[in-house]
């Protein structure tokens, strides 16, 4: 049944039916051919209790944050800002883009939209100080990566959902490797621009009192990002609750910036229906899945398939590793996640891998996916938002930080303690 | 007349999108007191958790159709971009008739879970004993809406691709990129 499940995932997925409609054909499937009685009774239930669940209407509040910093245009200040703050480093505005793209993906589930925005204020300031357009698009491509893994992610409380593992442990969990994901990026273009100049832009200093006046811009954000994490580990709130306060703290940021007009809103509201729409289906779809297959067996099913392999944990971590890798070329985030939750997470899980650490090092895998060719969702947002060139130059700017990335992976699973210290300390 | 059923169906779902936007807000609202009642040690409204979770079963089904309507339900296009027009076309008729199959069968097997709910007249097992009904009533209509509107488009794909008419094929049927939104 795993294999046949795996096969058929590939294929229908190839043939660019919708990846939540698959997920609900291979229940379907796993009904008819692998269970002795009919699961299809159980999917109206199994939709229902999925969907009308109060951890995952996190998702479109996270989103719904990120929408209105979006629209409302504190995106681009934060730009702005952030370029007076880090802009006299060896590379220049490129450490602007990875900051803002952190920053914002952050806050969002959408790191697309973060992309789009700060690709589309970056761009003509690099064509005007005569940046080379290939790692200054890769670094907004790479630095919009980081949203998954900086908590709060969507990304984590759709694992942590079909897991069952505690989403504040995810979070904390994401904290340290995200935060040094974006310092090595820093850290990387830094390097490149002091060994080959010519790839960085002109250093620019500015003045102490410029920076603090852009403050004003930087610190509700940072107030903001505090207060949803802060409550969540605090014990103050759930994830749920403290997304609806950062909803609440963003209408105000947005508002201060006469960003905000009834239309902006509107357009965030939709923006975030269709967003969470999309995602929602695919996790509906998963859970279905998810049950078909438990019901008919898997579990015995995987247990023979672990013994039978002969390979150590060790032997299927880097199998399993070099599976997402492969399929990283092809598939974007979320589905890959979703898609081989199911399968892979009992896997790791039956071979005594914690659950938290193996959600964290997914989720450095699935960023990678983001940014390698040929589908890259960030690469064609970036490269969509510079309207010139070829999207080559995108990807041969983001090598440095998928090297980065894979960097990571290692240091994952060489010190696991990057990962568990600070769960286990709260 | 097809383009005209395109259009309303369009219209109504920007209208379900709003609707459903403006009940988040409300659900934000709604978990704000819950949370500041809390923190200054008055109690609190009770439910939030529960109303919230509703909320998240209304979306997550009358939400569906505003996506699909914007061709918002991620595929991997990873062959059909390699392929020609015709092929391309082909792989968007496949991917909204299955869709369309699958729509229709999963709300054929929501209705069950209402049914049984009205027949036993259950409540949320809950301090706020919520009748059932009334949440699972809006989120099977949701399940109905959005396989009227897959149906729908499905017909309005297969008469533009009978027209020739491409643009608004691709339009329908063909991937939306979230960066156009």
């Amino acid at each position: 049944m795993i294999w046949s499940v795996a096969i058929s995932l590939l294929g229908l997925m190839a043939l660019s039916i919708p990846v939540g409609v698959v997920l609900f054909l291979l229940g379907v499937g796993v009904s008819e051919f692998y269970s002795a009685f009919p699961l299809l009774r159980g999917l109206g239930q199994m939709v229902w209790s999925s969907s009308a669940s109060s951890t995952l209407i996190a998702i479109p509040l996270f989103v719904l944050l990120g929408e209105i910093l979006v629209r409302g245009g504190v995106a681009e200040r934060t730009y702005a800002a952030l370029d007076k703050w880090l802009s006299w480093l060896p590379g220049g505005l490129v450490h602007a883009n990875i900051a803002t793209a952190t920053m914002f993906s952050a806050t969002s589930g959408s790191s697309v939209a973060t992309a789009a925005t700060v690709a589309t204020v970056a761009m003509p300031q690099a064509e005007r100080l005569n940046y080379d357009p290939r790692l200054f698009s890769g670094a907004i491509a790479a630095g919009g990566t980081l949203g998954i893994m900086i908590p709060p992610s969507i990304n984590l409380i759709v694992y942590g959902f079909l897991t069952e593992t505690s989403i504040p442990q995810l979070f904390l969990a994401g904290l340290i490797p995200g935060l040094l994901l974006a310092l090595a990026f820093i850290l990387v273009t830094v390097l490149i621009c002091v060994v080959r100049p010519a790839l960085g832009g002109p250093s620019r200093s500015f003045g102490w009192s410029e920076r603090i006046r852009s403050l004003s811009q930087l610190l509700p954000i940072i107030f903001l990002f505090g207060v949803v994490i802060g409550s969540i580990y605090a014990g103050w709130a759930t994830p749920t609750e403290s997304a609806a306060i950062g909803v609440a703290m963003a209408v105000v940021i947005a508002a201060f910036g006469d960003g905000l007009n009834l239309r902006s809103m509107a357009e965030a509201l939709e923006g975030t229906i269709r967003i969470s729409a999309m995602i929602m289906l695919v996790i509906v779809g998963a859970y279905f899945l998810n049950f078909a297959m438990t019901s008919a067996g898997l579990g015995r099913q995987l247990s023979d398939l672990i013994q039978g392999s002969g390979l150590s944990p060790f032997g299927t971590l880097m199998l399993v590793i070099a599976l997402y890798i492969v399929l990283g070329f092809f598939i974007e985030t979320l589905s890959l996640m979703v898609a081989t939750i199911p399968i892979v997470v009992p896997i790791m899980a039956g071979l005594g891998y914690d659950k938290v650490w193996f959600g964290i090092l997914m989720i450095v895998l699935v960023e990678m996916a983001l940014i390698t060719p040929p589908v890259g969702l960030n690469l064609f947002v970036v490269q969509g938002a510079r309207k010139r060139g070829s999207i080559n130059d995108v990807i041969m700017g983001v090598i440095p930080y998928v090297l980065v990335m894979a960097l990571m992976v290692a240091a994952l699973i060489a010190l696991p303690g990057l990962v568990l210290w600070l769960p286990s300390v709260f | 007349m097809v383009d005209h059923l395109n259009g309303a169906l369009r219209r109504a779902n920007r209208i379900v999108a709003l609707a459903l936007g403006i009940a988040l807000v409300l659900t934000v609202l709604f978990i704000l007191t819950d949370v500041f009642l809390r923190g200054f040690g008055l109690g609190s409204l009770g439910g939030s958790d529960e109303i919230s979770g509703y909320v998240m079963a209304a979306l997550a089904s009358w939400g569906l159709a505003c996506a699909l309507v914007h061709r918002a339900h991620v595929r991997i296009d990873v062959i059909r971009l390699k392929l020609a027009a015709p092929g391309r076309a082909m792989m968007d008729i496949l991917a909204m008739i299955v869709t369309n199959a699958i729509v229709l069968l999963v709300a054929y097997q929501s209705w069950p879970v209402l049914q049984k709910t009205l027949e036993r007249g259950s409540r949320a097992n809950t301090p706020l004993e919520t009748p059932l009904w009334i949440p699972q009533g809006i989120w099977f209509a949701g399940w109905l809406w959005f396989a009227l509107t897959a149906t729908a488009l499905t017909l309005i794909a297969l008469s533009y691709l009978m027209a020739g008419r491409r643009d608004d094929f691709e339009a329908t049927a063909g991937i939306g990129t979230e960066v156009e939104l």
